[in-house]
This record gives C-alpha cells, sequence and structure tokens, in this order.
C-alpha cells in the first residue's frame, strides 16, 4: 500500500502560488483583451458590408475550430519567425489566448445583440439616434445584461485552457505541480494538490457563475447562449 | 514578412503525418465512444431517485467539469501508475482523462435532454405496461437523442479538438507528428500551419453539421 506523503510537495508551496498568479495572469489578459477584441469581431461580423463581416467571419470560424494547442505552438514557434520578432511564453500564451477567447466571445455578443427586439432599434432611430449611438445607449446595455452567464462560462473555460501554456514552459499551476514532482520524486502528491488547487478556484467561480444566472433569471431576463 | 513558404518540407514527411492522423483518429474514436457511454449511464444516475446514485454521480461531474483535461491527463500519466501494480501508457493515460472529462460534460447533455422530454411520455409507457427500463429506451431516449444531436455533435468536436493534449505526454498523434517534422527540417512556419489546416478541414464539415442539426431543431421545435 503506498503511503501518501504531501509534506514534500507543501514545502514548495511558494513555487504552486507563484504558479496560480501567472495561471490567473494569463487568464486576467486574455479576457480583457478577448472580450474588447470579441466586441470589435462582433459589430465587424454584424456589418452590412461584406469586406468587413467575411474577414471578421472567417477568424472566427477558424479560430473555433482549431485545437488551442495548434494555435499556441502556431503563435509560440512560428509567428516570430513569420514577423521577425521574439516571443516569449507569456506573449504567446496571451495573444493565443485573447484571440482564440475574442472569436467565442464574438459569437456571444453576437447572439446577445441579435435577441434585443427589433423595436428598440428602430426607436432609438426615430428618435434622431445615430447607429453607433443606438448600439451604445440602447441595444448594447440590454444585450450584455442576457450575455452574461455565457460570458462567465466562457471566462471558467478559457481559465481551464490556460493550462495548455504549461507546454511551452511557462511557469504557472501545472509547470509548478510538474517541477515540484521531479525535485521531490512524489508525482502522485504534486499533481493531486494541482488538482485539487485547480478544482478549488474553479468551482467558485462556477458556483458564483451559478449564483448570478439564478439572480438573473428571477429578475425576468432571458439569457442567451 | 519575407519568409518563403515550403510545404514541399512537410510533404515529403508524409508518412510522419499519416501515422499521426492514425494516432489522432484511434483516440478520437476511443474518447468519442467511451465518453458518450459513461455519459449516458452519468446522465441516468443522475436522474436517479436513490441519492446513493445520484449524489456521487454529481461529485463526480464537478470534479471533472471543474478541472482542465491536460491536469486530468498528466494525473493519469504520472501519478496514476503509483497506486496501480502496472504501468499506464500513454494512449491510456490520455483516453482516459479525455474520455472521463467527455463523461462529465455529456452525462449533463443527456440528463438535460432526459428532462426534457414531457411526463406524460413516461406515462404513458408505463400505462401500457413498460418497466421503466423499456420505457426509457423505447420512449423516451429516442426522442430526448434527437433534442440532443446538436449538443453531441458539439461535444465531438471539443472531444476531437482534446486529442491534441496527448502530444504533451508524447503520444504519437497529428501535432506531436508536426513537432516532430518542424524540429528535423527547422521549419516550424509550414509544420504547424499545416497541422493548422488539417484540424480545420477536419472540424469544419462537422461545424457546419452542427449549425445544420440546430437549424433544423429550432425549425421542428
Amino acid at each position: 500500500m503506498y503511503r501518501w506523503d504531501f509534506a514534500p510537495v507543501l514545502a514548495h508551496a511558494d513555487l504552486l502560488a507563484a504558479g496560480l498568479l501567472n495561471t490567473l495572469r494569463v487568464t486576467g489578459t486574455a479576457l480583457v483583451v478577448g472580450v474588447a477584441l470579441g466586441l470589435a469581431l462582433a459589430l465587424l461580423r454584424l456589418s452590412r458590408r461584406r469586406l468587413a463581416s467575411w474577414p471578421a467571419g472567417f477568424v472566427i470560424e477558424v479560430f473555433r475550430t482549431t485545437p488551442p494547442l495548434v494555435q499556441l505552438f502556431w503563435f509560440y514557434f512560428a509567428l516570430p519567425l513569420v514577423a521577425g520578432i521574439e516571443m516569449t511564453p507569456f506573449m504567446a500564451a496571451a495573444t493565443t489566448f485573447s484571440i482564440q477567447s475574442a472569436a467565442f466571445f464574438a459569437e456571444v455578443f453576437r447572439a446577445g445583440i441579435a435577441s434585443v427586439e427589433r423595436g428598440q432599434w428602430e426607436a432609438a432611430r426615430a428618435i434622431g439616434m445615430t447607429r453607433p449611438q443606438a448600439l451604445r445607449r440602447v441595444v448594447l446595455p440590454q444585450a450584455v445584461k442576457r450575455m452574461i452567464p455565457a460570458f462567465m462560462e466562457r471566462a471558467i473555460e478559457l481559465m481551464k485552457t490556460t493550462t495548455l501554456v504549461a507546454t511551452i514552459s511557462y511557469a504557472d499551476l501545472l509547470y509548478a505541480a510538474n517541477e515540484i514532482s521531479q525535485r521531490s520524486f512524489r508525482p502522485l502528491e504534486a499533481f493531486t494538490v494541482a488538482a485539487l488547487a485547480y478544482f478549488v478556484v474553479i468551482f467558485a467561480a462556477s458556483q458564483a457563475a451559478r449564483r448570478v444566472e439564478r439572480r438573473l433569471a428571477a429578475s425576468g431576463d432571458s439569457t442567451v447562449r | 514578412m519575407g519568409h518563403r513558404w515550403d510545404f514541399a518540407s512537410v510533404l515529403d514527411n508524409h508518412e510522419a503525418l499519416l501515422a499521426g492522423a492514425a494516432g489522432t483518429l484511434r483516440l478520437f474514436a476511443i474518447c468519442l465512444a467511451l465518453g458518450l457511454a459513461l455519459g449516458l449511464l452519468v446522465g441516468l444516475a443522475r436522474s436517479a431517485r436513490s441519492a446513493w446514485i445520484r449524489l456521487p454521480a454529481g461529485a463526480f461531474v464537478e470534479f471533472f467539469r471543474n478541472t482542465p483535461v491536460l491536469v486530468q491527463i498528466l494525473w493519469f500519466y504520472f501519478a496514476l501508475p503509483i497506486l496501480l501494480p502496472f504501468e499506464v501508457g500513454k494512449l491510456a493515460a490520455a483516453a482516459l482523462g479525455i474520455s472521463l472529462n467527455s463523461a462529465a460534460f455529456s452525462g449533463e447533455i443527456f440528463r438535460g435532454g432526459i428532462q426534457s422530454i414531457e411526463p406524460g411520455q413516461w406515462e404513458g409507457a408505463r400505462a401500457i405496461g413498460m418497466t421503466p427500463a423499456q420505457a426509457m429506451r423505447r420512449v423516451i431516449l429516442p426522442q430526448a437523442v434527437r433534442r440532443m444531436l446538436p449538443a453531441l455533435t458539439n461535444r465531438a468536436i471539443e472531444i476531437f479538438k482534446m486529442t491534441t493534449l496527448a502530444s504533451a505526454i508524447a503520444y504519437v498523434e497529428l501535432l506531436q507528428q508536426g513537432r516532430l517534422i518542424a524540429s528535423l527540417n527547422f521549419n516550424p512556419i509550414e509544420a504547424y500551419t499545416a497541422i493548422a489546416i488539417l484540424f480545420f478541414c477536419c472540424l469544419w464539415p462537422l461545424v457546419r453539421l452542427t449549425y445544420f442539426l440546430e437549424r433544423r431543431l429550432a425549425r421542428s421545435d
């Protein structure tokens, strides 16, 4: 019978904490850039001009239908050679996950904007607002509220996806666990602690998302998926 | 931007790519079959009346939905063999991680699908003398699966994308072979671009199929 011993792993708790911080850093960066870029992509895709809507649709489909790990490798190993720039693992991860989550957020924004009744547009235009004004003042505020559950679900997916950066040697939580397992020869405890750490953080986020969703459902607004 | 694209160096290694494609497809087929079959069991267990069945199934779903797949694969590859008297191979570790993860997600799809069927269907099936198992198999599931089809094809797409994670434990699949080709021929641009295009070509038809099923379902319901 194997004797569990977490002491050698917990002796490196500082490494794990630094790893968790780096995980949150990548997630936060990709979330902020991804939402802004996602809104831009969604507006381009909803545009009436094909010259704007087709390239946006292409970017969205490509990033939704190729595996994130392939994208990460492309941005880390191939892009620096194409563009002649230096790429740190953090930059590669932030770029990949920003664009990838932008593609998913764009679809959420699009569904949200499309779910707002036509009458809202027409009324805003009738009282003399321009299209951008109507979008900013009337449509988006209503759409955003409906998008919140889908948005939070996506953010949680994003955090799970960031574990991929460990494969390009960025010191996130998973990478720290791998490091500790090699130093202490205790892979079972090291990876179990990492799995539990992820579970605690992500489960808390999921529970918060569920609570918000129930609250929104109680306030009587429909939500989009 | 003066790069001269040279895909010939990638195509020279078509045997390596074919071996990778075979590895990807093998892993995909195993995970799809196991993930959906286990998912159905989990979905049924979560709608069971007895708390002894319902609660463990719920815990399983919560745990596997709320931890990253890559962590699960590495756990099965590096940590599980310590508890077991035998080795866990690369294919087995990757298949375990991805299958159990998809079982948790598809379990929720099955549960939602089964719950969406009107209680009258149950009552009708029971009234004409079917056992609960018969009612489930002959009446409820055929209707539920039709409604779940878009969500299930979506899951299949996700599983296909997840197979790339097996490259983290050096299982021979497409991305792993792309990495090999890139390191042999110093052509990461072409190698990774080719891999991305291959995945896009495999998954694009599935994505279109999902859109089509979603539209048809929206029309018929």
